[in-house]
């Protein structure tokens, strides 16, 4: 049964990826890429991990595919399409890289054996099952994740601190740089000065 | 537990999203198209993480969620990426009047 949903989701996943790659029209590309991202949200929850499919929804349904939309509609214009295509010299050797891509990693995830002490991937255990009720002490990975909103939050103060820390420095770095990028400077309302940089100049980078 | 899913399966469905979306950062034109084309191939390889931090031996040392707190980290990356990521195609949008990936050639010899 739950190989079932688990193979639905698969295939609304990778039928919207697919059609998120080769939809012309952008926006219902972006549209696509949504739909991607809600079946990766369910395989998150069929892997147990529902706080993290909670933020894939909010973050990346939410708020990137809204970004690339309004990226969509400030570059091609509400239509949002994309007629020329890139030329077929440039699309066979794409495709075929990928299939080779695809190819390499399937056989790899068929083929392997294990390091060392440690098991194959096919050995290994499968999941433990969701804990009920109590839980013995020895599974710290079951009560993390019957509890995962506050483990991953006490994680993240203690264990991974530094790295919690960073995010933080990297997201107000992206944010103060995807504006001072986007920055226009002839939509500034004048104060009483007309700026001295030309508004067009042709090679110059932008301040 | 005779009814569970494989871990093989979510590695294969995460290397075909990883191959689709490889496809389309090298056919797509569109500058936002192979930034949609990146998302994808990022959001596969969190299914991989999460695959392997729920089905992988369970390590003391490397605390409970490891696995969970790895893929935030991607995701936060990846949401600024896209955020620096579209204000540089306006950017470009509005120098080349263009959004298509092979028009951005100043630097080409």
């Amino acid at each position: 049964m739950i190989r079932v949903l688990f193979l639905v989701i698969a295939v609304t996943g990778l039928a919207s990826a697919l059609a998120t790659v080769l939809i012309k029209n952008l926006v219902r590309a972006a549209l696509a890429l949504a739909g991607f991202f809600f079946a990766v949200a369910c395989l998150f929850v069929l892997l147990e991990a529902e706080f993290l499919a909670a933020l894939q929804v909010l973050i990346y349904v939410g708020a990137v595919s809204i970004l690339l939309m309004f990226g969509i509609m400030l570059t091609r214009g509400v239509q949002g399409t994309d007629p020329a295509s890139r030329p077929s010299a440039w699309r066979l050797p794409g495709v075929v890289i990928g299939l080779a891509v695809f190819a390499l990693l399937g056989y790899a995830i068929f083929q392997e054996t294990g390091l060392g002490t440690q098991r194959a991937w096919g050995a290994i255990d499968p999941r433990p099952a969701i804990a009920r009720g109590t839980v013995e002490p020895g599974a710290p990975r079951r009560r993390a994740i019957n509890d995962m909103g506050k483990v991953v939050g006490v994680e993240l103060m203690t264990r991974y601190v530094v790295a919690f820390e960073l995010a933080g420095l990297l997201l107000t770095a992206a944010l103060v740089g995807a504006v001072a990028v986007a920055h226009r400077e002839d939509d500034e309302p004048s104060r009483g000065e007309p700026s001295r940089i030309p508004s067009d100049p042709p090679i110059t980078t932008s301040p | 537990m005779e009814s569970d899913i494989p871990l093989s399966w979510f590695l294969l469905f995460a290397a075909a999203s990883f191959a689709i979306g490889l496809i389309g950062v090298l056919t797509r034109k569109n500058a936002i198209a192979v930034l949609m084309a990146i998302e994808i191939m990022l959001n596969a390889a969190n299914v991989n993480l999460v695959a392997f931090w729920r089905y992988g031996p369970e390590l003391p040392e490397a605390g409970p969620v490891a696995g969970i707190v790895l893929a935030i980290m991607v995701i936060t990356v990846a949401a600024a990426e896209v955020a620096v990521g579209i204000g540089l195609i306006l950017l470009c949008y509005r120098r080349w009047r263009a959004a298509d990936v092979d028009r951005y050639d100043s630097l080409a010899g």
